[in-house]
């Protein structure tokens, strides 16, 4: 029996890659210009709904006020669970805002 | 790290990401705001700096180009022995941690007579994350991973059709969710599943096969890296073959599950589920009726999409319609609808709610805008929609118990169409569960199950009366 395994084992077998092929294939993009400094700036935080997220973000608005107080902090969950698209703030954040930081709690 | 390099690749957008400890649920604000002023556990920088950075001009602009496609993988793995392919393939996170049959081109090819599709046919592309890159697979690429759970060629359509559906058996959630395989049609008895005694219990080998080959699936072809994509905090012990069996078509009194999905009754199908709990009935509807017990176990869960499935003995489906009056599945589903409630505090107290339905509230979508409003004691009947609660037979008739599940049905989809042209003859189909409980009318084809060897000679019971 132990010269069987011995066989076994110096065998060499050929066996297929069993993992998917990875497809991604994304147009490159570039990021928004970035800002000059954060002063005087309308900053959206949007939580996009695991726990933790909002109350993280409620922090980070306090910090914000207190560090730039010209910084104008908009803090919002967005509509809909954390999987759905909300075209409407989005809107709403290019229209009145200069940048945005997301939170993703959980 | 390499979550910050897949994101980018899969939207082209090389966006600059914070880290924080992990969770953020459950924490108390003062342990937030520790953590806020901390650093990022990833880089090691303060997290209010990293952003501060990142939104501003002193963030870098010239950093790695995104990797927009990656390389075709290989077919094949260079030659080596058993040992080292079955160490290569644990140590690269290809398992479920069980020993696997290594994929031979000979196994593969076998395990390709059990379809006649082609081998380079792309059957769908999946990913366990939400929105991230998906990864493409083949017929072969399903038989690769058929051979190593384990499955024979006539497994081979099921877990095709499973793999069409491209969900994988444990989604990215740090949840860590629970699935469920059920199977519909005359392939259940033609591959000898086991839809009777014990049927959840690992005894068969279609059930224990097909169910753990979506796992493999999952693993290699939804792209399933323990803590780098499955990010399930304690995990799920039911995805190991995720409850893979067969409705007991033959000896349940209403129809089955796939003919109310809009199938043929000749129609084979697999039909998949996903949720967290199973609870026991703990006991015979004796005292009282399955559809109350069931009332008293239902409101422990949020029902957030008004989803429950009942796995049902047979002698508790009969009951249910003999002495209680419930004609169907859906009249059964209807009185659970209407009569299990619990107070509006409950419901809008519990962490799933408040990610799903809340949202939904605010926005004035009804019911939950009413529900809303409602004072913490009124009663909310939240399982609101009552096509969401399906009852499945399952069971050998050993004792009328059920299981009360929060899954809900995702889809289903056609085994016929990913059988071979030519069938399997019957010889060379693998024997099947130890005990002959599936095949009914010959269904199956096979003779008798015969030759099972005691190492204490014959048949003498198992030493296990059973409490009954």
């Amino acid at each position: 029996m132990a010269t069987i395994e011995r066989l076994r084992d110096k065998a060499l077998v050929r066996v297929l890659h069993p993992r998917g092929q990875p497809t991604a294939k994304a147009e490159t993009l570039s990021l928004a210009p970035r800002l000059d400094s954060l002063e005087g700036k309308t900053v959206y935080l949007i939580d996009v709904g695991f726990g933790g997220g909002y109350e993280f973000l409620a922090a980070m608005k306090s910090w914000l006020s207190t560090t730039f107080p010209t910084v104008k902090p908009v803090l919002k969950r967005k509509a809909g669970n954390m999987l759905l698209d909300n075209p409407e703030l989005w809107a709403e954040i290019k229209a009145q805002g200069h940048a945005v930081i997301f939170g993703v709690g959980g | 790290m390499d979550y910050v390099a897949r994101d980018a690749r899969c939207h082209g957008l090389d966006l600059p990401f914070t880290f924080t400890p992990h969770p953020l649920v459950g924490n108390d604000q003062s342990t937030l705001e520790t953590y806020l002023r901390g650093n990022d556990p990833a880089t090691g920088v303060p997290i209010l700096e990293e952003i501060i950075q990142a939104l501003t001009k002193s963030f870098p602009k010239s950093r790695q180009p995104v990797e927009t496609a990656k390389q075709r993988l290989p077919r094949l793995l260079s030659s080596d022995n058993e040992a080292n392919l079955q160490r290569l393939f644990v140590e690269n996170g290809w398992t479920d941690g069980l020993p696997i049959i290594l994929p031979t081109e000979e196994r593969v090819a076998e395990m390709l007579s059990g379809t006649s599709h082609d081998r380079d046919e792309v059957v769908g592309r999946m990913t366990i994350t939400t929105n991230q890159e998906k990864l493409e697979y083949t017929v072969e690429k399903v038989a690769v991973n058929a051979v190593m759970a384990g499955a024979r060629p006539e497994h081979l359509p099921v877990i095709l059709a499973i793999a069409s559906i491209a969900e994988g058996s444990m989604p990215s959630s740090t949840t860590s969710f629970a699935r469920m395989v059920m199977v519909n049609g005359p392939i259940r008895n033609e591959i000898g599943m086991n839809s009777g005694i014990g049927a959840l219990s690992p005894f068969n080998l279609a059930n224990s096969v097909i169910g753990r080959a979506w796992t493999l699936m999952t693993i290699n072809l939804g792209d399933a890296r323990l803590g780098e994509t499955f990010m399930g905090s304690q995990g799920n012990t039911t995805n190991y073959n995720n409850m893979c069996c067969a409705e007991n078509e033959e000896r349940s009194v209403w129809e089955p599950f796939h003919v109310e999905k809009g199938f043929k009754q000749e129609e084979s199908v697999v039909s998949l589920f996903l949720g967290w709990s199973v609870v026991n009935s703990m006991g015979a509807p004796n005292r009282r009726a399955a559809h109350e017990e069931t009332a008293i176990i239902l409101p422990a869960f949020p029902a957030h999409t008004s989803s429950a499935t009942l796995i049902m003995d047979p002698l508790v489906a009969r009951g249910l319609k003999e002495r209680h009056g419930f004609e169907s599945k859906r009249h059964l589903a209807r009185w659970l609808s209407e009569n299990v409630k619990i107070p509006a505090k409950q419901y809008w107290s519990a962490d799933l709610v408040y990610a799903f339905v809340l949202p939904l509230a605010e926005q004035g979508v009804e019911p939950f805008a009413s529900w809303h409003k409602l004072p913490p004691n009124e009663l909310i009947a939240h399982y609101n929609k009552p096509e969401n609660i399906n009852v499945i037979v399952v069971g050998g008739e050993t004792n009328p118990l059920w299981q009360t599940t929060d899954f809900r049905y995702t889809r289903s989809a056609s085994i016929d169409a990913w059988r071979p042209k030519n069938p399997i003859p019957a010889g060379l189909r693998m024997p099947r569960a130890p005990v002959d409980l599936t095949c009914r009318g010959g269904a199956c084809e096979l003779p008798p199950a015969s030759g099972r060897i005691r190492p204490d000679g014959p048949e003498s019971g198992n030493g296990n009366s059973g409490a009954g």
